[in-house]
């Protein structure tokens, strides 16, 4: 059994997991490159790094959306296998995903459609959830009406309403303006506290890294590796404007910013 | 005192109708007329020609058609309802009236439409999703696609005869391909992410189909709707000219053949009101269908 250092147990493992795109004979493009780290039950990590260094790879692989090239994932120590998704791993994709055809009550009931959870129990969920939201009142307006958060939201209790215990998040709040990313913090968080899914959410954006992690993965510029895992220490429940204030936020955040700055240098160098 | 623009968009659009019809009432008339004074030959044979009524016709003479061929009145113009058999005496001695015919070419329109888009959609899917058969049957798709359709309409009346039957395989063979071509490149650009969720939410092979692929397919076919109705209305118009036995387009060829644009033009007027009560109602339609779409989703109607 694969136990952690504290004696909670590791939900996720990644062993030397490697991508190469390409193959055959054609040009091979490393994008990841023996990267380990575990993530223990109810441990919310942030992954972060400069564009390019395979962060979205990684978690699109840890999803069974794409093949690993090498080294191995372990999800509750079985290894995952691509293109057979398991109801316990939820993911949130940066791209806005809602179904514009589907009205926000339909898109956020879609998983327990699927699951064959019958009408009446579909929609009592999905009220519930519409309320947690702030989406009150717009249970029956079409995606297109929405403003870019709100449809982020019904993205994410899409995935919120299966109740995954473990949530991966693909720069979830990435193209979202700085007061409405704030505002999906608070809601995520106040989320999180309740039900301590296991995360892995990735991101470019260091100040979002350190409002919701507990633990922070640096990786390095294409291609990625492992660079340095940071501890974020500071007390839960976190408000997530506050928390910015503080002067142990600043501190962390300018010992982080300068790792993470000599990779930012470096795919600028190249590129 | 101030009239609005919808005010004087009605105004100036009453005056051309106005206009139009008067010219092509008294135009002759007052055409010839004026060239009358005049003693060239060649500039009355020129002029006189050009709102000739035998070409033409005149908006009374086919108002009187109308009423005739629409079994409102008798040929000698008194009003049928009242005398004889009546209106509908009148209907069963003449198998092309102006009833009829609309009926057959509505109801050979409707079928074609219906046809026409079952199949394309089908087809469009099924080849959309499989890279495999899209490949073996590419080379027949452009082939027959290349071959104008209407070229195929007597082969399809020799076939199929002279009733419902070709006329409704001609708009099909038109609308086919228009909805096909939509369809197909629909089910080829279903976003991957939109898939990649389903799957993730636990959706089988079949339910991503389902939820995913026609829904965001159908889009593409509603927006082609529009067309596929009108070309389905051409497609029947055009077999009825190569061989029907009831239509308004049978009442148009009909016409030509015996020199009676009167009828002609009763015919053309018909269809224009056809055409345009078809295109306000698939408009509807769409608008209802495609209310999730941003250019449909206005207040509008």
């Amino acid at each position: 059994m694969e136990v952690a250092g504290d004696g909670a147990q590791a939900r996720i493992v990644l062993k030397d997991l490697t991508k190469i795109y390409g193959g055959g004979s054609g040009s091979e493009v490393p994008a990841v490159d023996t990267v380990s780290f575990d993530v223990r039950e109810g441990e919310f990590v942030a992954l972060i790094g400069p564009s390019g260094c395979g962060k979205s790879t990684i978690l699109n692989m840890v999803a069974g959306l794409i093949p690993i090239s090498g080294g191995e994932i372990l999800i509750d120590e079985r290894p995952v296998v691509t293109g057979t998704p398991t109801p316990k791993v939820g993911y949130v994709f940066q791209r806005d995903t809602v179904y514009p055809w589907r009205t926000v009550r339909k898109n956020i009931g879609l998983g327990l459609e699927l699951n064959g959870v019958p009408k009446a129990e579909r929609e009592r969920q999905v009220a519930e959830i519409v309320g947690r939201a702030g989406l009150d009142g717009f249970e029956d307006a079409f995606p297109i009406t929405l403003s870019g958060g709100m449809r982020q939201r019904v993205s994410l209790m899409r995935t919120l309403i299966m109740r995954p215990e473990i949530l991966l998040m693909d720069e979830p709040f990435g193209a979202l303006d700085t007061h409405t990313k704030l505002e999906m913090h608070k809601l995520l968080l106040e989320i999180w506290n309740q039900e301590q899914q296991t995360v892995v959410f990735v991101t470019h954006d260091l100040g979002e890294a350190l409002t919701l992690s507990d633990k922070i993965i640096v990786l390095s510029a294409r291609p990625g590796r492992l660079k340095e895992i940071f501890d974020v220490p500071f007390e839960r429940p976190r408000d997530a404007v506050s928390l910015r204030e503080t002067p142990e936020f600043s501190a962390l955040f300018s010992k982080i910013w300068h790792s993470l700055g000599e990779e930012f240098r470096r795919t600028s160098a190249e590129g | 005192m101030q009239l609005s623009e919808t005010f004087w968009i009605n105004f100036w659009r009453l005056f051309l109708l106005v206009l139009i019809l008067s010219i092509w009432q008294w135009g002759a008339e007052v055409n010839q007329w004026l060239v009358s004074g005049l003693e060239k030959g060649w500039q009355k044979a020129l002029t006189v020609q050009v709102l000739e009524p035998f070409f033409i016709s005149k908006p009374t003479l086919i108002w009187a058609r109308f009423l005739e061929l629409g079994c409102f009145t008798d040929p000698a113009g008194a009003w049928i309802s009242g005398q004889e058999g009546g209106f509908f005496g009148c209907l069963d001695s003449n198998t092309n009236n102006l009833w009829y015919a609309t009926l057959a070419t509505l109801r050979n329109t409707f079928w074609g439409f219906l046809v026409g888009v079952g199949s394309g959609v089908v087809v469009g899917l099924i080849l959309g999703r499989s890279d495999f058969l899209a490949q073996v049957f590419e080379p027949f798709i452009v082939a027959f696609n290349s071959l104008p359709r209407i070229a195929l309409v007597p082969l399809i009346v020799l076939i199929f005869g002279l009733g419902d039957a070709s006329k409704i395989m001609t708009a099909w063979v038109i609308v086919f391909f228009i909805v096909f071509f939509s369809t197909f490149e629909g089910a080829r650009s279903v976003d991957r992410d939109h898939i990649n969720v389903a799957r993730l939410l636990g959706a089988s092979d079949w339910q991503v189909t389902w939820a995913v692929v026609v829904p965001s397919t159908l889009a593409w076919v509603f927006a082609v709707l529009t067309p596929a109705l009108s070309f389905s209305l051409i497609g029947v118009i055009i077999g009825e000219f190569i061989g029907a036995q009831v239509g308004l387009g049978k009442i148009i060829i009909e016409a030509e053949a015996t020199l009676e644009t009167a009828d002609m033009m009763v015919a053309l007027f018909v269809l224009m009101i056809v055409g345009v009560g078809l295109a306000l109602l698939i408009r509807r339609l769409q608008t209802y269908l495609l209310r999730w779409q941003s250019q449909f989703s206005g207040s509008g109607q």
